[in-house]
């Protein structure tokens, strides 16, 4: 049963100021959340008491202005980021989507930075092999794909970094903003593939600012003002099926 | 205590994905030389330049050892390998940056990352030494087999030194800076290309002081003189466990809250 639990889920943390002889910056700004003096330290509170349920076929939009604990939030559900209060209990393979750029390698083929992002990714050997082929189709990179990755466009890069991003089967996944990528007709195929993406996931959290996007495709909303729920509200499922 | 299990975790998951960092090690040594003509044999041509260099200078000069080339040889194999992994160490999280904020592989991937690169270089600067060796009429004995046991627990404590340097640049970034002034004038001060014989003075204490030097002699005097080298070796290993220790304290303590320190 695929489900995630954030129970009081807080993330605190010291803003280090190294004493330098630099020429200090005069206003300090924090990644989000908001800055409290205590004790001679500036602390973040990046999340305070955020707590939510969400089990197979939730999809939760998150949203926020800017610095409000999206990202932050979406990086402790995924692991890179430890709260220092509450828990986050799930079951199910989580993946996320939030710099599908990450790791690619300027000199290596494109095969092979589909190869060594599925190693980053924790696939193994044989589901490289079995992802390779899809991957190279979707991507529409031809005979380019054995040719090194600097030498492509911009688009052929976007295309290449898309496809592999979303070839994976996630029971969770998490995203920052929705992806897309490519001339028009490619946008059109990643359209598609977002959204068969997004059906097949047990669950989503999306962070986003695209309100259409977020009707179209989350059935509840979470809404954070500095690093705290302001509001949670679930939509009737009959409504969600209507729009699908 | 949970802290501890934290750190052994890391370094579990972390060995377990040896294909990543495999993979990436031997892209970082194919990018380094990807548009040569000779790709990683400058490697080796840079080792033998280096050897070379030692060798013809300071061969006639008051060296002290009876067979310098393959003194000269195997010393400058041990500390470049030290060398280049410390230097690289001190920068690594800070290098490691997007990976860190972007994925959640453990830090050990990165480190072992580090430290195959560090294996790769040192292989070919390995052939060149053998080469060497084989020039300079050194007799091979059983007791090389030490030499072997001296180069594994090298690069057994390799991660440990890692980890520890590579947190001492996360947090203190001006440590790099000391560190590579350290490093660059650390091969005059440890006996890569001089020895102690006997001698007193500051090469006594240079000598006897210098954590290096046992590093190097593990690997060197069993081949200089076909024994094992007892007390540098135990001393290699009761620092290597040492080090260790300091390692998976600062990992289990510091890994958290890495990410936020960068």
């Amino acid at each position: 049963m695929v489900f995630i639990r954030a129970e009081n889920l807080s993330l605190t943390y010291t803003l280090r100021e190294r004493p330098t002889l630099a020429r200090r910056a005069p206003h300090l700004v924090g990644p989000g959340g908001r800055i409290e003096e205590r004790a001679g330290r500036r602390l973040v509170r990046a999340l305070e008491d955020v707590s939510f349920e969400l089990k197979s076929g939730d999809r939760l939009g998150l949203v926020g202005t800017n610095g409000a604990g999206k990202t932050t939030l979406l990086k402790v559900l995924y692991g890179i980021l430890a709260p220092t209060g509450g828990k986050v209990v799930t079951d199910g393979r989580i993946d996320a989507l939030f710099n599908i750029n990450l790791g690619f390698r300027r000199e290596a083929t494109g095969r092979r930075n589909i190869e060594l992002r599925g190693l980053i990714n924790g696939w193994s050997p044989e589901e490289i092999e079995a992802r390779m082929e899809e991957i190279i189709a979707f991507s529409e990179l031809g005979d380019f794909i054995d040719v090194p990755f600097k030498s492509y466009s911009q688009g052929m890069a976007a295309r290449l970094a898309f496809s592999i991003a979303t070839s994976m089967k996630p029971e969770i996944l998490l995203m920052d903003e929705w992806i897309g990528a490519g001339d028009p007709g490619f946008q059109e195929r990643a359209r598609r593939r977002m959204s068969e993406l997004a059906e097949r996931a047990g669950i989503i959290v999306l962070a986003s600012h695209n309100e259409t996007l977020l009707s179209r495709v989350c059935t509840s909303r979470l809404e954070l003002e500095g690093g705290r729920v302001k509001a949670f509200s679930q939509r009737d499922p009959e409504f969600y099926i209507g729009q699908s | 205590m949970e802290s501890l299990k934290g750190a052994f975790d890391d370094v579990g998951s972390g060995l377990r994905m040896r294909r990543i960092w495999m993979a990436l090690a031997q892209e970082d040594i194919g990018d380094q030389h990807r548009r040569t003509r000779l790709g990683p044999l400058w490697l080796l041509i840079s080792y033998l330049a280096f050897a070379g260099t030692f060798i013809f200078v300071f061969q006639r000069g008051d060296s002290g050892a009876q067979n310098y080339p393959a003194y000269v040889a195997t010393g400058l194999l041990v500390w470049l390998y030290i060398m280049e992994t410390i230097n690289q160490s001190i920068t690594l999280f800070a290098r490691e940056e997007s990976f860190i904020k972007g994925t959640t592989l453990p830090l050990t991937v990165y480190v072992m990352r580090l430290a195959m690169q560090s294996v790769i270089r040192a292989a070919y600067a390995l052939a060149g030494c053998i080469a060497i060796l084989a020039l300079s009429g050194v007799a091979f004995s059983a007791g090389w087999m030490w030499s072997l046991a001296g180069i594994v627990l090298l690069l057994v404590v390799t991660p440990a030194v890692i980890i520890v340097i590579a947190f001492l640049g996360a947090y203190f970034p001006d440590s790099q800076f000391v560190v590579s002034n350290l490093m660059r004038i650390g091969m005059f001060l440890t006996p890569v290309f001089w020895s102690y014989e006997g001698s007193g003075g500051l090469r006594h204490f240079l000598y006897y002081w210098n954590p290096f030097t046992y590093f190097l002699e593990i690997v060197r005097a069993p081949i200089l003189t076909g024994d094992m080298a007892a007390y540098p070796f135990l001393f290699c290993l009761a620092s290597g466990c040492l080090i260790w220790a300091i390692a998976l304290f600062t990992l289990g303590r510091c890994r958290r809250q890495l990410v936020f320190v960068l």
